[in-house]
This record gives C-alpha cells, structure tokens and sequence, in this order.
C-alpha cells in the first residue's frame, strides 16, 4: 500500500514553477479558441503546446525538468478520469430500451476500431513502439494515457494521436453518416462518442443535448471496453 | 464551494482505490480506469453520493484540457524517427478513423429499427 502512495505523492511532489508555463499557456489557448468561435483547429491544445515549446527553447528549459514541473497536473488526470463515472452513470440511468442494439453496436464498433487502426500500423510497416502509442487512440486520452504508459509506448506521440483521431472524425463523421444513412442522432452521437471520443462528444453537443448525451454514453463505455480486450488485442499484432 | 471539495476528495479517494486494487489483484488495465469502473458501479446502485460528485466531476471534466498540455507539449519532443514516419502515423490515424465510422454506421442499420 505505501507503494503506491508514495509513488503518487512523488509525482505530486516533483511539481514546481513550469506549472504556470503550462497555466498561462492554456489559458491563452483557451482566450483565442473562444474569440475565434470555437473553430475545432483553434483547440486550446493546438495554440498552448506550440507556445509552450517556442517558451522552453527560449529560456532553455529541459522538457524533462519541465515535465517533472508539472507533476500536480499529471497526477490530476487520474482523479479526471474517475469523474468520467459521474456523466456515464447519468446516462445510464436514462438508458431506454435500446440496450441490445447499443451493447452490439458498441462491442464489435468499439473491436472493429482498434483493430482495423492495429492491422493498418502493420500494413505502413511501422514498429511496435509506435503500435503501442497508436492502439487505445480512439479511446478518450485520460484512460488512453493510462493504457500507453501500461503498454509501454511513447505518452506524446498517443496525445497527437488522440487530438488527429478526434479531428479526422468530426471533419467526416457527416459525410459518413449520410452514405450509411444514419438519420437518428442518438445514433450519430453514439458513433461520435466511441470513434472520436471527447472532441467528437463536444461536436455531438452542437447537434443537440441528446446526441450529446449518447456520444457521452459511447466515449465512455468504449474506454472501459477497449481497455479490457486492448492488452490480448495488441499482444496479436507485436512482433 | 463544500460540495466541490467533497466531492474531489471523493474522486481521489476512488482513484487511489483503483491503483491499488489494480496492484492487489495483479490486473492489466489503468488503476485510474478500475477506479472509474468501481465509482460507476457505487453509482448505479443510486447512490446519494451522485449529489455530492456533480460538481466536483464537472469543472474537472469541464477543464480537463489544461491537464493535457504538457502531454501534448511532448509531442514536439518526439525522437526524429518518429518525426520522419509522421505522414504513415496519420494515415494510419484517417483512415482507421474513417473506416471504423463507416463500419459502425453500417453495423447500426442492421441492429437497429428506425423510430425505436
């Protein structure tokens, strides 16, 4: 048990002044994102990180020391995730008579995601570092960064990876939609939600509360989902 | 103000939780996801303590991407090699993407009536 209460507190521990680096990067990311009207390539993401890197080359900064800087914000990913019980659990409780079709829909969508991205790795001849950090990228990035670090992959090419992932699904999802003819939202939510996870969610938002509500239901049952089969599924592919 | 703190100190308490019970019983998947799976599984017995948590879990989830930003920054550390096979990483990253929707709208024609 002290174990893992140390290890936690370490990571709290090494927290310093780069913190605000990342802070003051953020909320600038955040001011532009709102005045431009919430344009999907604006991310606050997208508009702190590049500033960030452009402000460690300039005053010399390590990433590493600036990584270890940031300790209290890494180790609040993990109580984060643990709030994603709270929506998934309002949900739930909503959850109307489409639980077969739902529970289909989720098993072989959320199965069929990860696999056709793990066979396409293999077909570019990538490697295996990058299988492992590329894998659970459909899967919304709290739980996904738990599941690289598991694995054993690179945390920063998987942040790329979930952020190009959420944007590529929201720019096609409704083209696809109208060749597969998906007319219901709560549908479209759904799909938004687990190949797409949180940035696909907050675009289901703007069709409607309740396409919202199943995007919701979709990223989050797809992240307990995937992290069940994602180690034997992984294991299949790993030379 | 109450609430948020309870209810954050709820959440810790539930990931903590996970981690260990994680290590206890030997499981390959995230502590922070074990403690997900257990709060959720607290929850929908209607528990009262939902009360407590919506606070808490919404500015959490609300400003979660502030928590994202020196992972992400790590992206622009990335070793050359990684750099150089960007282009197949993001085709990979579309086409998958793009794929695993078609399928899944394909998929819900077939199990789902219209107007259910």
């Amino acid at each position: 048990m002290n174990e893992v209460l140390i290890q936690q507190w370490q990571l709290v521990a090494g927290s310093s002044w780069p913190l605000l680096l990342s802070v003051v990067g953020f909320i600038v990311g955040l001011w532009i994102y709102n005045r431009s009207g919430k344009v999907s390539l604006l991310h606050p993401l997208l508009i702190a990180t590049p500033l960030i890197y452009l402000t460690l080359n300039l005053i010399e900064l390590d990433f590493n020391l600036y990584y270890q800087g940031n300790g209290l914000l890494n180790w609040l990913l993990g109580p984060a995730t643990v709030a994603l019980a709270v929506p998934l659990s309002q949900q739930l409780r909503q959850l109307p008579a489409l639980f077969k079709p739902l529970s289909i829909a989720l098993l072989l969508g959320g199965l069929f995601a990860t696999l056709i991205a793990l066979v396409m790795v293999k077909l570019f001849g990538l490697n295996d570092t990058i299988l492992l950090s590329l894998a659970p990228k459909s899967v919304t990035s709290p739980i996904a960064l738990g599941l690289v670090e598991q694995l054993g992959g690179i945390t920063g090419l998987l942040a790329v990876a979930t952020m190009v992932t959420g944007l590529a699904g929201i720019v096609v999802a409704k083209t696809v939609f109208q060749l597969t003819g998906v007319v219901d939202e709560r549908w479209q939510g759904f799909i938004l939600g687990v190949t797409a996870h949180a940035i696909g969610t907050a675009k289901a938002f703007e069709t409607s509360p309740r396409c919202g509500a199943f995007a919701t239901l979709g990223m989050g049952l797809n992240g307990i989902w995937t992290s069940l089969f994602l180690p034997v599924a992984v294991g299949l592919f790993v030379s | 103000m109450k609430k948020l703190v309870v209810g954050l100190l709820v959440l810790v308490f539930f990931h903590g939780l996970g981690e260990l019970g994680v290590k206890w019983l030997g499981l390959e998947v995230p502590g922070q996801l074990l403690g997900m799976i257990l709060l959720l599984v607290v929850l929908s017995l209607n528990n009262p303590l939902l009360m407590w948590l919506e606070s808490a879990s919404s500015q959490l989830i609300r400003y979660i991407g502030l928590l994202f930003v020196p992972v992400t920054t790590g992206a622009f550390f990335l070793s050359p090699e990684v750099g150089a096979q960007f282009p197949q990483i993001a085709a990979v990253l579309i086409g998958s993407t793009v794929v695993a929707q078609w399928f899944m709208g394909l998929l819900i024609g077939a199990v789902s009536k219209p107007n259910e």
